[in-house]
């Protein structure tokens, strides 16, 4: 959770408690072979633990390959297979848990909500609100929670979004505006609202939310496709190996590999770290973003994320508090300074903006006379992103306007030089410039001063790190918007900025095959979020903006762009890193199997058996040891799949040199280590008579196989 | 023996060797990527013209550039017509020019299936003797033919595959367009050079077939002769390796001597080991040559240190004091005119540059040797044969930049085109075909009793399943180098008609699939190089890509080399 204000219980995480009897269910579920199938490599150790069984059941079936058949033997390898593919499924089925708990407290919230709905004739009746369809209008007064999505169309409130959001403070929504809309399960804290409904039931953000975490629709994003198309290729060309080795063996007479060592050595050459925990690394990157109070509409959206080069950043809100306050005033050549005080008292004092209420109180202190506006007697324009100027209209005709230089220009033309240069000099100082004009005459400047968030600096740097390029939009311009972006250390910005700015440098961008990310809130912000690679909606926009996007912010922190492309990056890695282990832990089993295949032979072999480094001299028990080691080695690193590889912003090469000594040399050491533990475990474990005795009795019990 | 007890003399020769070819790699190479890249070079005044009359002699427009099948279809269809033309012209090479030499036959049919095969596939694996199987007329219409065309291709493909990284528009070049530049901007000249220099080394170069000559014993004896310079030349040069002679390169009249040795490794090295950097330059990038020639030399430097090491060190099957007389533990088949590093080097080069060519014999080296020549053909590419060597390394690098790509949390991507699943999938067939094709004949040979018993000591047992793997490795690889065995004959029905078809599959299913690979890279935009992307030209990165290609051949093949040369060692 980003921010601080956050009241713990009423987190999405609060119910997260994964259930224990669901994860045990879910991972028997996991061998039904309509499952298996959907992943190849696991899908290969399924098809041997079955045919493992098959020869348990009547050993004469292949005598050819069930030479020196051992029963104990035999029960060891079917075991081991059956807990390598187990420990998968439980990986999984702990990934969906998580998600399954998120979505399960999500579905608390909504359970058996009525709407009033308010038809044409303005009544007002209860109806279920499965019975809603777009368009409807229904009312919710104080106290009440918001049955569906929907955009108010008449009324203001507070609502408290916390079961959605866990952001315990209350959020103003209104009609008309940017801010409309509410989303169904949030509750109204004060006042009372009309809200016409824009989603249909199944299909709200709610909906959407819970079906996102409970992963059942998770399709398999771009590299996780090509990772299983290598995985499956490495098994296929292992499988042809194994088989090679064992007919040869068996042609050149040197060794008899039976089917239960040929398994065991397959399952444990195959990418099965890799390969079982690959479901799980998609799910939880899911979850974890979620955990971050971000909706992201599908999983591809989050690995887009770990692959960004250019983040369109609003410079209000997200690099500056937004809070710019007038700090002085300039009058124009031949203006009485009196002159432009009271135009700027009278222009702005309607005016509620935190620029609007500092203009007023900065005039107010320097001049002696105060203002009063007689009810009726004016008309105020609102600022608007085409005009990008603000003002009032007097009842006498007399307009005062203020907005950026070049608004101004367009509406009173050139300003005199000495302003001109003054509001040069002032942009310089990293401050924003107003111009007042009164009636199409430039009266003068005032200097804003624009404050950047305390923390932004250091997350811009560490996007740097990360290889992103950080361009800040903003009205301002120019020279105002260098001086922030300077301040700040965004890589680029777009000084001036109208509404379309932001689509065109999407699509230039894009048409540079770059990956862009924006975050907006508002509805002019919608066409760039939709064509946005990410396009980051905050909770408090509009719900077009919220349609348009594909990860919506609770906490509508657009920061929080930061902490989601480092759960997409960490996705990447963990797939990338789990694949190295994967591979170079393979090595050591040859060197315990091979030798030991041949121990039983007679003379000579003096090469093959100089590969037993690890000094291994039970057949069985060597081969037991390392596909139990290849089982082990998936429940060892469920944690690190669940919680992704660490990441430290980093040029890639570091983390490439990093990650491949703790991956790379770490899964090709760890085997020799491990192979070897696991082995002494097991020989010690054969000499306590009670094991012993355990055995005996289940040979007894498996009479030569089971039929 | 004239083995140099002077360390410093047989190394340093060699390390001049390649120092030259290290030196002149960068600008043969740069010159290689502006023909791959249809740029002009150095005497174009020359070549031009030459060209056009080819283009207009094939009815090729030259300005035309081909999408994946169309290529693949010129490419698939013009080595059809080279493989026909082989077979046929071998099976009745009485009938052609040049076809009286006395005593020679015409070839039966799977015997010309397997050898046309194998010349135009750049394998140049031999199931004949060429003095005594081959007429003159075959050798210079056919064999030679396919040593200049074979190379052709696989430059042509190498070029049409980094065109896809390069390309934005879903086209990969013209076939016909980039043979016809590759065999006449890059293989004749240097052929020719090549050629006039070892005349001047001693090499014969004549069209009479034999001389006789009278011996000190008062007989007579015919000696083969023929256009020897001339073929060892591009035999080297466009990594072919099927000798004139059956001696191939320890025959005096192809190798006479110590320098023509050392030149002869140089004309082996200059195609491949400039690949690297012909690839950087045809995209224009010009650091990208260093991972690659890093990856190169690591394995290949590895790879004459076992060899060496492996001759040097104790066999345990000879006495030491019989070792010690003879300068080698492993002393048989080792050519007495060179020094041990000489030959060493010479044996390593032609096997890891898919050459093929023979000075030592394989089948007597140390199994330690044995595995070394055996790795060098599982990768294929340090640095593999002409064209080929560097695709299949590309296609490596591809693999390990993916899972490497992941690992520093980005798609994975190489020269801005992005590496999906469609590429990988490609790539990845190449880990399967190997395998299969190796593995396949191999226990199919062994079960159909195609081969009489293998014999019961384990030592004599695991020599021969090695010469069986090594000769399916060495066709599935198309490098053309043999081990030869006492017990085994390859000359047959079984090995013909089935090392055919291992060299068929082993040439064109990669060769496609690299095409493939370029077809997927150029309907792609590339994106500009960001901050964040993999820097390959790094030494981290080459140092990732050694390690990546070792354990990934040596988990496909451990297995293999543990029955063959490991079983070897103390096996009596």
């Amino acid at each position: 959770m980003a921010t601080g204000r956050t009241s713990p219980s009423a987190d999405v995480r609060a119910d997260s408690r994964i259930s224990l009897a669901y994860v045990l269910a879910e991972s028997i579920r996991g061998f039904d072979p309509r499952r298996e199938i959907r992943h190849p490599v696991m899908f290969t150790v399924y098809v041997l633990f079955l045919f493992i069984l098959v020869v348990m059941l009547d050993p004469g079936l292949f005598p050819d390959l069930t030479v020196g058949y051992d029963k104990i033997y035999y029960l060891g390898t079917a075991v081991l297979l059956f807990a390598t593919l187990w420990f998968a499924n439980l990986s999984e089925g702990i990934a969906e848990a998580q998600g399954r708990a998120q979505a399960e407290s999500l579905r608390q919230i909504r359970g058996g909500l009525r709407a009033r709905r308010l038809d044409p004739a303005g009544t007002e009746s209860a109806v279920p609100v499965e019975t809603l369809r777009i368009g409807d209008v229904f009312v919710v007064p104080q106290g009440e929670t918001i049955p569906m999505d929907g955009d108010v169309v008449h009324g203001a409130a507070q609502i408290d979004e916390s079961m959605l959001t866990g952001e315990s403070q209350t959020v103003l929504r209104e009609s008309g505006g940017d801010r409309t809309s509410v989303l169904g399960g949030s509750r109204v804290a004060e006042g009372e609202i009309q809200v016409r409904v824009s989603a249909l039931q199944g299909q709200s953000f709610l909906d959407r939310l819970i079906r996102l975490v409970e992963s059942t629709t998770r399709e398999k994003t771009p590299n996780e496709i090509a990772l299983n198309v290598l995985l499956s290729a490495l098994s296929l060309a292992l499988f042809i190996v194994v088989l090679g080795l064992v007919y040869l063996c068996q042609l050149t007479g040197y060794a008899a590999i039976d089917v239960a060592t040929a398994s065991s050595l397959l399952v444990s050459l195959l990418p099965t770290t890799i390969g079982g925990l690959l479901p799980a690394i998609g799910i939880s990157g899911i979850n974890r973003v979620a955990e971050a109070n971000v909706i992201a509409k599908s999983g591809k959206a989050v690995e887009a994320a770990g692959d960004l080069d250019v983040l369109i950043l609003d410079k209000t809100g997200t690099i500056t508090t937004g809070n710019r306050l007038a700090v002085q005033l300039v009058p124009a050549p031949e203006v009485e300074m009196g002159d432009l005080l009271t135009a700027a008292l009278v222009g702005s004092s309607l005016d509620d903006t935190p620029e609007g209420r500092s203009i007023v109180r900065l005039a107010a202190r320097r001049s002696a006379q105060s203002v009063r506006l007689e009810p009726g007697s004016f008309r105020v324009v609102p600022f608007s992103a085409e005009r990008r100027m603000s003002g009032i209209v007097l009842a006498d005709g007399t307009e005062i306007y203020k907005g950026s230089v070049s608004a101004i220009q367009d509406y009173a033309g050139e300003l005199p030089p000495t302003l001109a240069n003054a509001a040069t000099e002032g942009a310089r100082q990293g401050m924003t410039v107003l111009v007042i004009a009164r009636s199409k005459r430039t009266l003068g400047l005032v200097y804003l001063k624009d404050v950047v968030k305390p923390g932004i600096k250091e997350r811009l740097a560490e996007l740097r790190r990360m290889g992103i390029r950080t361009v800040m939009c903003t009205g301002d311009n120019r020279l105002t918007a260098a001086t922030i972006a300077k301040e700040a250390g965004v890589d680029d910005f777009i000084a001036e900025a109208r509404p379309e700015a932001k689509l065109l440098l999407i699509n230039r961008e894009k048409a540079q095959g770059r990956l862009v990310a924006m975050t907006g809130d508002g509805t002019n912000d919608a066409p760039a979020l939709a064509r946005a690679d990410v396009g980051l909606a905050m909770n408090s926009g509009t719900s077009a903006a919220k349609e348009a996007g594909n990860m919506v912010d609770l906490d509508s922190d657009p920061t929080k762009l930061i902490q989601v492309v480092s759960i997409g990056k960490q996705l990447l890695i963990t797939r990338g890193a789990l694949t190295t282990f994967s591979i170079t832990n393979d090595v050591a089993k040859y060197f315990a199997i091979i030798p030991v295949l041949f121990a039983t032979a007679g003379g000579g072999f003096v090469g093959v058996r100089a590969l037993n480094v690890l000094g291994l001299s039970s057949p069985h028990l060597a081969v037991l040891a390392t596909v139990l080691f290849n089982a082990l080695m998936i429940p060892t690193l469920i944690p690190l799949a669940l919680r992704g590889v660490p990441f430290r912003p980093r040029s890639a090469i570091d983390l490439l040199r990093q990650n491949l000594l703790l991956y790379g040399i770490g899964g090709l050491a760890s085997a020799f280590v491990g192979i070897k533990a696991v082995y002494i475990v097991l020989e010690w474990l054969g000499r306590i008579p009670a094991w012993q005795s355990l055995l005996s009795a289940l040979a007894h019990f498996l009479p030569g196989g089971f039929l | 023996m004239s083995y140099s007890l002077s360390l410093v003399g047989p190394y340093l020769d060699i390390a001049i060797v390649f120092a030259l070819v290290l030196a002149l790699a960068p600008s043969i190479g740069s010159f290689m990527g502006r023909v791959f890249m249809n740029r002009p070079t150095v005497g174009e005044g020359v070549f031009g013209p030459i060209e056009r009359a080819i283009y207009r002699l094939l009815g090729v427009n030259p300005r035309h550039s081909m999408r994946v099948r169309e290529y693949a279809v010129a490419f698939l269809l013009s080595n059809a017509v080279l493989i026909l033309w082989i077979f046929f012209l071998l099976m009745f090479q009485n009938r052609f020019p040049w076809g009286a030499t006395p005593g020679i036959s015409p070839m039966a049919w799977d015997l010309a299936l397997h050898s046309a095969s194998s010349f135009s596939t750049n394998t140049d694996f031999v199931h004949f003797v060429t003095e005594s199987q081959v007429t003159q007329g075959g050798l210079l219409l056919g064999l030679q033919v396919a040593m200049f065309l074979s190379a052709g291709a696989g430059l042509a493909i190498l070029a049409a595959f980094i065109r896809g990284f390069v390309r934005k528009d879903g086209t990969i070049g013209n076939y016909f367009v980039d043979i016809t530049r590759c065999v006449v901007r890059i293989l004749t000249p240097l052929s020719i050079l090549g050629a006039v220099v070892l005349v001047f080394l001693g090499l014969p170069e004549t069209f009479a077939t034999s001389a006789t000559v009278h011996t000190l014993l008062g007989s007579t004896q015919s000696i083969p002769l023929g256009p020897v310079a001339s073929w060892q030349s591009i035999m080297l040069i466009g990594s072919n390796g099927g000798g004139i002679f059956g001696a191939n390169s320890a025959h005096p009249f192809e190798n006479p001597s110590a320098l023509s040795n050392l030149f002869e490794i140089g004309l082996m090295m200059v195609v491949p080991f400039s690949s690297p950097f012909a690839f950087a330059s045809a995209v224009r990038r010009k650091g990208e040559a260093l991972p690659f020639l890093g990856t190169i030399l690591i394995v290949f430097f590895t790879a004459v240190a076992l060899v060496i090491i492996g001759q040097i060190a104790t066999n345990p099957d000879l006495s030491p004091i019989a070792a010690l007389s003879q300068g080698s533990a492993y002393p048989v088949g080792q050519e007495t005119r060179f020094t041990l590093p000489e030959g060493a080097l010479f044996q390593t080069v032609s096997v890891y540059a898919n050459v093929g060519a023979n000075n030592m014999a394989i089948g007597a080296l140390s199994p330690i040797g044995q595995m070394a020549m055996l790795f060098g053909m599982f990768t294929q590419s340090t640095p593999g044969g002409v064209g080929t060597g560097m695709g299949y390394l590309l296609t490596n690098a591809l693999i390990a930049i993916f899972v490497g790509g992941l690992m520093v949390g980005r798609t994975p991507e190489y020269l801005g085109k992005k590496i999906g699943r469609q590429q990988i999938g490609w790539a990845a067939s190449l880990l399967l075909v190997h395998p299969v094709l190796i593995f396949t004949p191999l226990v199919a040979t062994l079960m159909g009793g195609f081969v009489p018993p293998l014999p019961t000591a384990v030592g004599a047992s695991a020599h021969t399943f090695t010469s069986i793997l090594y000769e399916f490795t060495s066709e599935a690889a198309n490098n053309g180098s043999g081990m030869g065995s006492v017990y085994v004959n390859d000359a047959t029905l079984w090995f013909n008609v089935v090392g055919a078809v291992v060299m068929l599959i082993g040439r064109f299913f990669p060769m496609i699939a690299m095409l493939m690979i370029s077809h997927y890279f150029s309907v792609q935009s590339p994106l500009p190089p960001g901050p964040g992307t993999l820097k390959t030209q790094s030494f981290t990165f080459t140092i990732y890509l050694t390690l990546f290609l070792i354990i990934l051949t040596a988990l496909l093949f451990l297995p293999a080399l543990a029955l063959g040369p490991l079983t070897q060692i103390g096996g009596g």
